[in-house]
């Protein structure tokens, strides 16, 4: 990344900012500390607008905010495409809009309106549906009176029947009935004399008493029913004629709005870009970041656009200014797709590493490792084949699969090491025999080989650390990593020659060049220090997880086999260990995944890898 | 009847050791969903966060490992 700052005379400011916005190449700094030498500063100050640009940047928000509130108010579709010059009818759309929010407004609050009354005559009809059958067998005489319920929980009917029984001293019936949504409706009959204390008391005891609108009142049941159903399809034919209008417009004026909308919110960024922009008397300064390989084109297409009028000076880049500096990471095209696994992680700060490659290279081994089944990695190369083509426009899920492909050679070469093939199945098949190591039998040699990955994995860690504090000139940092990576060695020597892997007679130097070396890594790491190193140690250890995850991935291969023996016929044995087979697959493609993952976040990361890198944000459309 | 104390111990090591991680794992993993849901951007340090209690089992299987083939 390049720290650059563009100047040119102030009147090009707008088609420089323009010029850049369409390259997308530069992230502007909104501040010149760090870009301007200090006795300069004096005369450098933020660019002003005039007032032509602040009332032009006033009326293009309040374009948008109108033109938003627009798009609420008619339904989303798709808006085909229109090529007509914005600025061409700028002034024609600032003066419609108004009319035409208001046009469309009145429209939305009349559907919203029909859609409330829609909904309410749907519950009328409901109960007035359930109700009708009670209303044949309750009695009917001028003396009773009936109150409709809803009845939320089936408990509450025995709490109305205690009510009306206090109330009514048993002089009443209540029938209940379940409506067509699966409301419990409830009908009361009762002496019209007792009718407003029972109507009070279910207002004291909130159970809602359902009433019906003011222009129900004149009708008979039998009529209610059927105003219901005519007011019904009239609303809902009213808002179809409304949605019809809604639709129409939308298909003739949106297209133009929304071609003014991306127009003015092009230009609005630009307008509010030039705020982050110094200036002095004449001229216009630019302060920002270039990725390196794009600077030499850029100063060049620059001079040629503008006529050697804006230069670009690249300017040195500080240690106040590591912590700044934007990232973008690139890398060749083989790791590419193991990005998607380093973008769940913060970016790494800019004087730190770009943890791709090293994810791209061990992800896939430990993962091979892991699974070491070539029958299980010819099938999940075959299906990540197909994806990748299936899904060529997704990159992300590309990505995932071509991640998925690579890790899937890696586990066929580990399966002909172990000699795996749909667990042990090559072997009764084929006579394929282990080339490296039984998994199956051999686990204290594959705990053993698990640790060894794990030491070099570390070490290399380690390494980096150091590489990464030499490269920031921090010599204490470099004395403690150098100091760390030979204790952890010593160590690992130490543990070797207790368990006979190497020779007993090592023990005493080891232990000497520990204690020797133990003062450097107190001076340089402080009290910490042995606590860092005995993490080290523990971050070696997990790596046993590779032979553990892979043993119950071969267990599993080698019960489903035995399992589909143990059925007694051929085509039932087929069907049981390809489903189990299939279960293991599953769980050989995550668990690997998550474990191979997590060895790089938790243990190797963490040996050298600083995050807290800002994202390069270039000014683009 | 050695054996069998032997293979005790080693199953108490690697299950303590996984019921200890479970629990830490049940804990975190509540507090981390709760976390993506509000900022998911956090997604590696949660994985991480979820991930660190793993340690306690593997030691659990290196130890009982050990019991089992330095006691043999």
């Amino acid at each position: 990344m390049s720290k650059v700052e563009i100047v040119g005379p102030k009147g090009m400011l707008r088609e420089v900012l323009g010029f850049l916005r369409d390259r997308g190449i530069m992230q502007i700094e909104p501040v010149f500390k760090g870009f301007i030498e200090k006795e300069d500063e004096e005369h450098i100050r933020s660019f002003l607008p005039d007032e032509k640009t602040l009332g032009e940047r006033l009326f293009l928000e309040d374009l948008i905010r109108k033109i938003d509130e627009l798009s609420s108010y008619v339904q989303e579709a798709p808006v085909r495409t229109i090529y007509i010059d914005p600025l061409s009818i700028l002034d024609t759309v600032a003066t419609t809009i108004d009319r035409h929010i208001a046009g469309c407004k009145e429209l939305f609050e009349r559907k919203e309106k029909l859609e409330g009354e829609a909904s309410e005559l749907h519950r009328y009809r409901l109960f007035l549906n359930a109700l009708a059958s009670l209303f044949r067998t309750a009695e009917r005489t001028p003396d009773l009176d009936f109150i409709g319920l809803t009845i939320k929980e089936p408990g509450m009917v025995g709490r109305v029947r205690t009510l009306l029984s206090q109330i009514t001293d048993w002089e009443f019936d209540l029938l209940t009935e379940t409506a067509e949504d699966g409301t419990l409706v409830g009908l009361i009959t009762i002496e019209k004399s007792m009718s407003g204390k029972v109507k009070k008391s279910l207002s004291n005891e909130h159970i809602p008493e359902l009433t019906f609108p003011p222009s129900f009142e004149d009708l008979s049941f039998a009529e209610k029913i059927v105003y219901v159903q005519k007011r019904i399809s009239l609303v809902l034919s009213e808002k179809e004629e409304i949605n019809r209008k809604l639709e129409r417009f939308a298909h003739r004026w949106m297209p133009i709005y929304t071609r003014v909308k991306e127009w003015s919110e092009e230009r609005l960024s630009l307008l509010r870009t030039a705020a982050s922009v110094f200036e002095t008397r004449m001229c216009f300064f630019i302060n920002g970041w270039i990725p390196s390989g794009e600077l030499e084109k850029a100063g060049k297409d620059l001079a040629d656009v503008f006529r050697g009028e804006v230069a670009v000076e690249e300017k040195g880049i500080f240690e106040e200014d590591l912590v700044r500096v934007p990232v973008i990471l690139k890398n060749p095209p083989y790791f590419r797709p193991f990005e998607l696994l380093v973008r769940f992680l913060p970016l790494p700060r800019y004087s730190s590493f770009d943890p791709t490659p090293f994810i791209g290279i061990f992800f896939p081994v430990f993962f091979g490792m892991i699974l070491g089944d070539a029958g299980y990695g010819l099938l999940l190369a075959g299906l990540s084949l197909v994806m990748k083509r299936r899904l060529r426009k997704r990159k992300e899920l590309r990505d995932a699969f071509t991640i998925l492909l690579i890790c899937s050679v890696y586990a066929i070469f580990f399966g002909i090491l172990y000699g795996e093939f749909f667990g042990e199945l090559g072997s009764t098949l084929f006579g394929l025999a282990p080339v490296f190591i039984e998994r199956r039998s051999a686990i204290k040699p594959m705990i053993l080989f698990s640790l060894s990955v794990g030491v070099v994995h570390i070490i290399l860690g380690l390494t980096m650390g150091l590489v990464a504090a030499l490269r920031r000139k921090s010599r204490r940092e470099a004395l403690y990593k150098i100091s760390m990576i030979l204790i952890t060695v010593c160590m690992i020597a130490l543990f070797a020659s207790f368990f006979e892997v190497f020779p007993g007679l090592l023990a005493r130097p080891l232990i000497i060049a520990i204690l020797v070396l133990s003062p450097f890594l107190f001076f340089s790491g402080g009290l910490l220090a042995p606590l860092e190193l005995l993490k080290s140690i523990g971050n070696i250890i997990s790596y046993v997880r590779i032979m553990a995850i892979g043993l119950t991935s071969v267990l599993l291969a080698f019960a489903a086999n035995r399992i589909a023996g143990m059925t007694g016929d051929i085509v039932i044995g087929i069907v049981v260990a390809s489903l189990l087979h299939i279960i293991n697959i599953i769980l050989g493609v995550f668990s690997p995944a998550i474990h191979s993952l997590r060895l790089h976040y938790v243990e190797f990361f963490s040996k050298f890898l600083e995050h807290g890198g800002r994202r390069f944000e270039p000014l683009r459309k | 009847m050695e054996k069998v104390l032997t293979s005790l111990a080693a199953a108490l090591a690697i299950g303590l050791s996984a019921l200890a991680t479970a629990w830490a794992q049940s804990r975190i993993g509540a507090a981390g969903a709760g976390t993506l849901a509000e900022k998911p951007e956090l997604t590696g340090t949660v994985i991480i966060l979820v991930a660190i209690p793993e340690t306690m089992v593997i030691l659990g299987f290196v130890v009982a490992s050990m019991i089992l083939f330095t006691l043999k």
